[in-house]
């Protein structure tokens, strides 16, 4: 499984990573019954969802229009 | 696992589902239902996902279990089971006058409009000692600031058995110094015997809430 080629959908795809493993970070917080698990979820977990985000609203914004 | 985790656990796989679907082609997306797919799969349902998150833990970490989880407050939840009504954090836990399940929360927290936000900060904080300094014995262990009242009179202000108790009015001072916070209820004379977990070794445990 590799990155698309074209710009656009690799920021996507990347963006999805991203996501993916922040979500994943959070749902071992969340079976993890640990006093740590609130802050590994905040600090690692929010911070790659956070991170998955700004890349999906980056890629929006810088979007190739039909001239390029 | 309460319902609401499970509901969150099978949403975030729902969502890593369909984020897999959105790598492998992503391609969709030039479609305007590709569009509207990778703004909920990558943005509305992340937010959704991490509130709950957020939500679930913050009312985890009121739970008793909590609290207890750190080795340094063992004594703290030993003291809650002695068997001997004038400890007044066991008669507390025991009676149900607190709930069980949130006992060290109910007492702990500020019954103000920050009062959960500062328990957190300050949680925080008992994290930081616990991990990256040497935490005092649990004996050693003392409150920020002298008990207010306010946190007792939450519950017993207006309660019969606290306006009407024999001693409460044994002088007509007494009441009015409490309410204002002039005279502690754990003042000695009073209800002073709370947690003390140096006198564990000493003391018979109640094992009916096991």
């Amino acid at each position: 499984m590799t990155l698309s080629v074209n710009p656009a959908e690799r920021r996507l795809q990347v963006s999805g990573v991203l996501i993916i493993l922040g979500l994943l970070v959070e749902a071992l917080c969340l079976a993890w019954r640990g006093p740590l698990a609130f802050l590994v979820f905040l600090g690692v977990g929010g911070l790659l969802l956070f991170a998955g985000i700004i890349l999906f609203l980056i890629s929006l914004v810088y979007h190739p229009g039909p001239e390029s | 696992m309460t319902l609401p985790v499970s509901f969150l656990l099978l949403l975030i796989l729902f969502s890593v589902a369909l984020i897999a679907v959105l790598f492998v082609r992503p391609g969709v997306t030039v479609t305007r239902g590709g569009k509207i797919m990778a703004f909920l799969v990558l943005f509305f349902l992340p937010i959704l996902c991490a509130t709950m998150g957020i939500s679930s833990e913050l009312e985890r970490s009121k739970s008793t279990a909590f609290c207890l989880s750190c080795h340094i407050m063992e004594p703290y939840g030993k003291s809650l089971r002695i068997d001997d009504p004038s400890y007044l954090a066991a008669a507390h836990y025991q009676n149900h006058r607190v709930p069980a399940e949130e006992a060290c929360y109910t007492c702990h927290t500020n019954y103000t409009m920050f009062g959960t936000a500062k328990a957190k900060l300050r949680g925080l904080r008992h994290v930081y000692v616990y991990y990256f300094t040497t935490p005092p014995p649990p004996e050693k262990i003392k409150l920020y600031e002298p008990y207010n009242n306010r946190e007792c009179l939450h519950c017993h202000e207006g309660a019969r058995s606290f306006e009407q108790g024999a001693v409460h009015n044994s002088d007509p001072g007494l009441l009015p110094a409490v309410k204002a916070n002039k005279k502690s209820c754990i003042s000695s004379g009073c209800h002073e015997v709370v947690h003390n977990v140096g006198t564990l070794a000493n003391v018979k445990l109640w094992n009916g809430g096991s």
